[in-house]
This record gives structure tokens, C-alpha cells and sequence, in this order.
């Protein structure tokens, strides 16, 4: 493998593991599997460690271990986590992230930040400081015959035990055993070895190239089995590799003996040379061993004692479960670039416009066969495009992830206590859109703990729990993907907002506002309430960018809030920016597309009752805009009969007077470039079959403005 | 007139000093000329689909090989009337520079005639009065067969921060706020 690609890959492997490592410490606080948090935490770190140190780079490898030995020492119970810790290791965390962005850009050789590194490396050994001679106890046990650890009947070895049984045609593969052993010693420390020359033949017989040596290592080593079975992958298919981790249980070791090609007296003796057993161990194993000889079988005995020690078991076959699954569920992805991927879906775009063209001279031709066959070729590239599109989904945890360590960091640095609950985060999206919905979810989330959530005692004088809490919801509705972001805390201040507003000459001080116009004003540039600026928010750079960034992703944002009982923000997103099943109309000359999901029904416009500009709907009555009236167009010549779409956005509904219904057809959305970045109405624009370009409607827009807007017109400039 | 002595232009004009080539077009009775640099292509003009709503001078949207692009009608720009669509009536799409990115733009024509090249020492500035135009819109005079033509500063007659804050009627003041 090329190196640059494959740093490119310990890159990206370490800013997973560091991900899973805040997780994991995240858990650690949240309450959760302390044990498995602290693990996780630590075989991260210690992956990091290695990873790093394949490639030399001492600097992360020296810093990890630090940290590494903190957690280890926290997993063997010799240390106690609390919530400082918890924070030093976040810190450290963050560290690492710095020097493997510095790996990334090339400037590994410089640290990134030595106060901060020598600072963490301070606290850190602090909690180092204490030492209980954790080394030093593993010799006194093992003097232990068997040890029972609960009720497993373990092994009192302290150390791995590795059977190395290389094939002999090693060699002649251009592998030299002896390089593996040079290898595992960088892992952690070979604390004896013995070299098994039993099948060396006599010196005339002797092949050079023929390796007939074993290796028993005792192995003292932090790595996990992974790690360890890993330095042995290019030999393991044809030789015999044999692991027992510390403290194997018995019946480890007796299946080790049986599957060795050495006699077990043989066996027994070299393990008992290499310090893995002592004498009494190996006296009662071999009894065991015998016992099966004697025709009782091993199964049984296994069985029988699995029934003793059956939560043991249940515990480490789930572990084994979950691991398998783990593995199963890395394999189900390729990892592709996303150039790539972002090419295919503008090919496949030009595949659709083309495909509209086939149809479009297929009927034209009246051809029967030509118009099956194009109409077959038609639904497989709905399916491709389908396909092709569902590539770029990604689910919304990549975003909704990284919300408990700002909510955590930025309560604690304010006082507050706050609980996060997310849900839907399996909701799917366009990954162009998860990229830009960051930093306006970060933003809202920031102003919500920053100004919604009280300080706890304040909470408790209005008798609100102490903790806080924040909502992070995610759905699918009608063809979009709705984000919700709700908090308890004091609602927004409609008096406030409206005297700010005053203030900012943004509205009269006699005007009349509904509660929705007076949530709208936060959303005006340079708004903001807050009386204190603090770092995080309170700068007036807010909720108008987040409105604006949601708008150029064709989203918008809702807002409602009751005041001593919170605050909820919908942000409403179209689930791609590529491609859409559009609906075509045609006014006048013009054909216009409109997203199908938003589409209701249709319906003759001539056999309804109409008044004014509302339309009788099955009793129903519906506000309704005749879009060639909308766009100044002449009124359709006499005898027109105008249709009505009914279209619906989120809750509110309006209908569409148009001149011709045209079908479905599939929409590949062209921008229409920064000229009409201003342009409401119009969302973008798609290619026909005939190569002509159709304008897409903003139905959100359009909406608002049949049921809200009516006494203004739309802005018409330059005319 | 010794080139240092010509008015200080806009990137995206002619440089002062070097003979640079031109295409000059027709437009109502006159002719004009811009930097061929600017120029991605001349197309035939056909399919245009007109934008509601939109102020007069943006005459449609095209299709160009996948991409759709807008066209001005250079003539309501420059405040005449609309150039009426004939036989020989031409889109001349530029590249444009804006906001760090390049964005192809179609300009309408009566006629495109030529590419001719014109020394930098037969450019004069723009007169600072009775020129028919905005006095921005002007690169300067160029003189061919002892005629004058004048020079168009692209930059400035297509400028799509003007002109993209005329759209909608967003008043300017927030149409550069949305630039931050």
C-alpha cells in the first residue's frame, strides 16, 4: 500500500476511535456501563497507540500512553473516575485530535499546542502518582495453584500465552518467523520464550529451507487479542497461532494441549518451563486431560462445567456476539470517496434529462415497440437514479453525535445542569445537506443552553426540576425531513423581543404583532436579546445566518415557544438537493415543476364553487392563487379550462390555478446560479426532454403567500 | 496618447499596455466591443424561458450542455428598449468571476461582427461626459478605421452584485448584508 494512502487511513481510523473514545467517556458521566465505557475508552487510546506507532509518530504514541495507563488503572479499579477526570481525559482526547490534524496537514514534527500537552501530561501523572505496584502482585499470584476468579476456574497466569507453530514451508514463503517475534516485542514485552526443536532432524537430513522450530512465548502485553492476533495475519492461514489471554480459564489450556501436535506431558512441561503453569495447574489439568482420555468425554466435561459456570459463559458469548456483529456491520460498507459518488449522481442526472429526450421522440415516433422498450429503460433509470441518490443518504447521527459533548462542555462552563435527549438520529439525509446543517444546529442548540435553559436554582424557585433539558428530534414528513429542537427552559420574552425591535427601529412601537411575527423578528440581521454578550452566543450574528443557511438549503425554519415553559425550533429540509419527482404545469407558454411529494391532488377548477380567491373543496374552502395572474402574464385566451393543484407544505395548504397538467416527470435540479439568489417563487430549475429548461416552483413560498400575504403583492422590482 | 495616461480599469478589463483583442457586436444602431477573454462561447440564440417576476433586463434562462444559465438583454441594461429577436440575433456567454466563484452569463445581441485587434495606443479614456452610456459601463474609446467603438467593462455592465440585488427588490443594503 502506498504510504501517503495509508496514513490517509490511520487518519481517518484515529478521528473514529478518538469519536468513540468521547462516547465512551460521555457514558462514563451520563451514568451509564462504567466498565464498558472505561474499556472502550481505553482500546481506542490504545489502538490510537498503535496505529501511531506503525508509523513512527512517537509523539502520539508517548502522549497516548499516558493517557492509556491513566484508563488502565481505572479499569483495574485502582483508580476512581470522577467528573474531573472525566473532563482531563476529553481534554486529552481533543490533544490527540490536534497532533492527527497535525498528521494530516504534514506537521507532526512540531507539537501543536506544548503548554496544553505539557499541562495534560502534569495532570495526568498526577493520577499516575499513586503507585500500588500493580506489576509486582502478578508474581505472588501466580504462585497461587488454581486461582477462582468467581466462579470460573481460571489459570493464575498473568501473562499471554502464545503457541507458535510456524508451517514449515514459512521460509520458502519469504517470511522469517523470527521478524513476527521482533514484531510482538514492540507490542509489549516478551517475558520468556521457548524454542521447541523437537522435529529438528539430524543434521544430513536437514532442508535449510525448511523451518522446524516452535515458539512458546510468555507474553506481558496491554494490547488486546486483536492487536496480538494481527502481528501474525500473513502466517496464520498455514500455521498453527494459539492465544490464550491472562488468566485463561483451564479448559483453554486443556483444549490448547489436545490441539498441539505435542504429546501433553511434553506440553505440560514446556508451559510449566515458561512459567504459564505451575506444577499443581499442570497435575490437575493433566488429571482432567486424562479423565477424557479415560473415555469420558471432553464435551461433557465442558458442559458440565459450563452448567456451573453458566453466567460466566452467557457473559463471554454475548461479548464474542457483539464483537462478531461489530465486524459484520464494518464490512457492510466501502468506504468511496465522495467526489466520486458526487460524479455518478451528475451523471446519472444527465442520464435522466436524456432518457426524458428518448421518451419524448419515442412518442412522437408512435412507434409501439420503441415506446415499450423506452418506457422499460425509463423505470430502470428511476431505479438507478433511486439508487444512485440513496448512496449520498446518510443517517443524521453524524450531526445529532456531536451534540453531547458541546451540551456537556457548555453547561458545565455556565453551571447549568442539562440533560440532551436525541431521537430519530437513523432519519436519513443528503450528505451535501448534513455538512451545511451543522453549524446552524450547533448555533441553535448553543442559544438554547446559552438563554433557554435557566440557571438551577432559578429553575427550582418556579418549581422546574434542577436539570434542564434539550430535545434533539428528527422525522420524516411529507417528503421532508423535519429537525426539532426543543428546550424547558424560560421561553422567549415577547416583550423583550418586541422593545428590542422597537429599539432597532426593525417595527412601530404602536404595531400590532402576532406571536408568530414577533418569533419572526429574531431572525432579523444584528438581532439579539441577550443582556450579557458571553463567548458563546449573544454576539447578534445568530438566528439570521441560521435562517439564511437553512433557506439556501430550500429549508425553513418554524418557531414556537411559551414563555417559563420553553422554546421549539422546526427546521424543515428537503431530503436531496439532486434530483425530485417533479409534477409538471404549464401557464401560458411556460412549463413549471412541482415537487410531487407537495403535490395533494388536482382537480377541475371550472366545476367548483368559487369566491373570491377561495375555492370550494368538497365543502372545504381553500385559498387559491392563479399563478398567470401571479406572474403578470395576460389572462389565458377564452375557453381555457383552468385546473387547480392542491399542494400542502408542512401543515398549511393552498391551491394553484394553472392553464395545463402535464404529468410527472423526473427533475433534476440545476441551480439557478447568485442572479436569482434573491428570486422567491422560484426554487431552480430542470431540464425538459426537449431541452428547453422549466423553472421549479417554491411551494413553501408560494404558500405563504396566497394565505399570508395577500393585501402586499410580491415584490416586483425593475419593471 | 501614451498608454500610462489611460484611466485606471477594473480587473476583468483591458491592461494598459498591451494590444488586446476584441469582439465587436451590434447593438440597436451601434457597435461595441469587450476583451475576448471574457468570452466562453457565441451561441445561436433558441429555447429561452423567461422568469417570472423578474426585473425586465433579465431576459431568460438557457440550456447550455446541462447547465442553465441567465441571459441579459444588454439593451434594457443600457436603457434602451428591448433588442427585438431576429434572424442574426446572437447570446454571448462570458465568464464572470463573483464571490470567488466563476458563473457562466449569456448576453444578448443584435449581431456579433468580428474579432479585431486594437494597439493600446489607439484606446482613449472614456470622455467624463456626454457618453451614452453609465459612465462605469466604459473601458474606453477604441479607435478602428478612424471610428470610435466603445469598450465595455464587462466587470461593470454584468456585474451580478448589481444586478442580483435588483432581483426581488431586496434593497440593496441587505443584498450586501447577505454577503457576510
Amino acid at each position: 500500500m502506498d504510504l501517503q494512502e495509508a496514513r490517509g487511513t490511520l487518519i481517518e481510523e484515529a478521528r473514529e476511535l478518538l469519536d468513540a473514545m468521547e462516547n465512551a467517556l460521555l457514558q462514563v458521566e451520563s451514568g451509564g456501563d462504567i466498565n464498558d465505557a472505561v474499556n472502550a475508552a481505553f482500546r481506542a487510546a490504545h489502538t490510537i497507540k498503535g496505529s501511531a506507532g506503525l508509523f513512527g509518530l512517537d509523539s502520539i504514541v508517548a502522549f497516548t500512553h499516558t493517557s492509556e495507563s491513566v484508563l488502565d488503572r481505572v479499569r483495574a479499579g485502582e483508580l476512581l473516575i470522577d467528573d474531573h477526570l472525566v473532563t482531563l481525559l476529553l481534554d486529552c482526547r481533543d490533544y490527540i485530535g490536534q497532533l492527527i490534524d497535525a498528521v494530516e496537514s504534514g506537521t507532526e514534527d512540531t507539537d501543536p499546542d506544548p503548554t496544553e500537552r505539557a499541562s495534560l501530561l502534569d495532570q495526568l501523572n498526577n493520577y499516575l502518582g499513586h503507585p500500588h505496584a500493580s506489576m509486582g502482585v502478578a508474581a505472588t499470584v501466580q504462585a497461587d495453584p488454581l486461582e477462582r476468579d468467581g466462579d470460573a476456574l481460571n489459570v493464575g497466569n498473568h501473562y499471554w500465552h502464545l503457541s507458535l507453530r510456524f508451517t514449515p514451508d514459512v521460509l520458502r514463503n519469504g517470511m522469517d518467523p523470527l521478524s513476527f517475534l521482533r514484531y510482538l516485542g514492540r507490542l509489549g514485552e516478551i517475558v520468556y520464550i521457548y524454542t521447541l526443536t523437537d522435529s529438528v532432524p539430524a543434521a544430513a537430513e536437514m532442508d535449510a529451507e525448511i523451518c522446524y522450530l516452535g515458539f512458546e512465548v510468555e507474553f506481558a502485553s496491554e494490547a488486546d487479542k486483536a492487536t496480538i492476533e494481527g502481528v501474525f495475519d500473513f502466517v496464520r492461514d498455514e500455521s498453527t497461532i494459539r492465544i490464550l489471554p491472562p488468566r485463561s480459564r483451564v479448559e483453554d489450556y486443556i483444549d490448547l494441549i489436545r490441539n498441539l501436535p505435542e504429546s501433553p506431558r511434553r506440553l505440560g512441561e514446556i508451559l510449566l518451563a515458561c512459567g504459564s503453569i505451575t506444577q499443581a495447574e499442570l497435575d490437575e489439568i493433566l488429571a482432567l486431560q486424562a479423565g477424557e482420555a479415560a473415555g469420558q468425554p471432553l464435551g461433557t466435561l465442558l458442559v458440565e462445567q459450563r452448567v456451573v459456570h453458566a453466567p460466566v459463559v452467557a457473559a463471554a458469548l454475548s461479548t464474542q456476539k457483539q464483537v462478531q456483529e461489530k465486524k459484520g456491520a464494518e464490512q457492510k460498507f466501502i468506504k468511496v470517496e465522495a467526489g466520486k459518488l458526487d460524479q455518478l449522481i451528475t451523471l446519472v442526472g444527465e442520464l435522466v434529462i436524456a432518457g426524458a429526450a428518448t421518451r419524448l421522440l419515442a412518442s412522437r415516433s408512435a412507434d409501439l415497440a420503441m415506446l415499450e422498450t423506452t418506457a422499460h429503460l425509463g423505470t430502470l433509470v428511476e431505479s438507478i437514479r433511486d439508487s444512485a441518490l440513496d448512496l449520498r443518504m446518510v443517517q443524521i447521527k453524524e450531526i445529532f453525535d456531536r451534540f453531547p459533548r458541546v451540551v456537556r462542555d457548555v453547561s458545565k462552563e455556565l453551571g447549568k445542569k442539562i440533560e440532551l435527549h436525541v431521537h430519530g438520529g437513523d432519519a436519513e439525509l443528503d450528505k451535501s445537506m448534513v455538512d451545511k446543517l451543522t453549524d446552524p444546529l450547533m448555533h441553535v442548540v448553543r442559544n438554547a443552553i446559552d438563554h433557554g435553559i435557566e440557571m438551577p436554582d432559578e429553575r427550582e424557585q418556579v418549581d422546574k426540576p434542577a436539570h434542564g433539558s434539550i430535545w434533539l428530534n428528527a422525522y420524516h414528513e411529507s417528503g421532508s425531513i423535519v429537525v426539532e429542537i426543543r428546550d424547558d427552559g424560560r421561553g422567549l420574552n415577547r416583550e423583550r423581543i418586541r422593545a428590542k425591535a422597537v429599539e432597532r427601529g426593525l417595527i412601530n412601537a404602536d404595531a400590532q404583532l402576532s406571536d408568530e411575527e414577533i418569533w419572526q423578528l429574531i431572525f432579523e440581521p444584528g438581532f439579539s436579546t441577550a443582556e450579557k454578550v458571553t463567548n458563546l452566543s449573544g454576539r447578534g450574528v445568530g438566528m439570521d445566518v441560521v435562517k439564511r443557511n437553512i433557506q439556501e438549503l430550500r429549508g425553513d425554519v418554524e418557531l414556537s415557544s411559551k414563555q417559563g415553559h420553553g422554546t421549539t425550533l422546526r427546521i424543515r429540509l428537503p431530503l436531496t438537493l439532486a434530483i425530485i419527482d417533479g409534477f409538471q404545469v404549464m401557464v401560458g407558454e411556460s412549463v413549471f415543476v412541482i415537487p410531487l411529494e407537495l403535490v395533494v391532488e388536482c382537480a377541475d377548477l371550472g366545476s367548483h364553487d368559487i369566491l373570491h380567491d377561495i375555492v370550494n373543496l368538497r365543502g372545504q374552502p381553500l385559498s387559491f392563487i392563479r399563478l398567470r395572474q401571479l406572474f403578470e402574464m395576460p389572462p389565458p385566451p377564452a375557453g381555457t379550462r383552468e385546473s387547480l393543484v392542491v399542494v400542502q407544505y408542512g401543515q398549511a395548504r393552498a391551491g394553484l390555478v394553472v392553464d395545463k397538467l402535464l404529468g410527472e416527470v423526473q427533475a433534476v435540479i440545476k441551480p439557478l446560479g447568485q442572479l436569482f439568489r434573491h428570486a422567491r417563487v422560484i426554487a431552480g430549475s430542470t431540464i425538459l426532454g426537449d431541452g428547453r429548461v422549466a423553472l421549479i416552483l417554491d411551494i413553501a413560498q408560494l404558500i405563504h403567500h396566497t394565505t399570508h400575504d395577500r393585501t402586499t403583492t410580491l415584490p416586483n422590482p425593475g419593471r | 496618447m501614451p498608454a500610462a495616461n489611460l484611466p485606471a480599469t477594473t480587473a476583468g478589463s483591458n491592461l494598459p499596455g498591451e494590444d488586446q483583442q476584441y469582439l465587436t457586436f451590434t447593438l440597436g444602431a451601434e457597435v461595441f466591443a469587450i476583451v475576448i477573454d471574457h468570452i466562453k462561447e457565441i451561441i445561436e440564440y433558441s429555447a429561452v424561458t423567461q422568469v417570472p417576476l423578474m426585473p425586465s433586463f433579465v431576459h431568460g434562462v438557457i440550456n447550455l450542455r446541462g447547465s442553465v444559465l441567465p441571459v441579459i438583454d444588454l439593451s434594457i441594461r443600457f436603457g434602451r428598449a428591448a433588442t427585438p429577436v431576429g434572424r442574426r440575433t446572437c447570446v454571448v456567454v462570458l465568464n464572470l468571476e463573483f464571490a470567488g466563484e466563476t458563473h457562466a452569463v449569456g448576453m444578448l445581441v443584435d449581431a456579433v461582427n468580428a474579432v479585431i485587434e486594437i494597439p493600446a495606443s489607439q484606446i482613449e479614456p472614456a470622455p467624463s461626459f456626454g457618453t451614452p452610456l453609465r459612465a462605469e459601463f466604459i473601458a474606453g474609446m477604441g479607435k478602428v478605421n478612424n471610428q470610435f467603438v466603445i469598450l465595455l467593462d464587462v466587470a461593470h455592465v454584468l456585474s451580478l452584485e448589481e444586478m442580483s440585488s435588483l432581483v426581488t427588490g431586496a434593497p440593496a443594503a441587505a443584498a450586501a448584508a447577505a454577503e457576510d
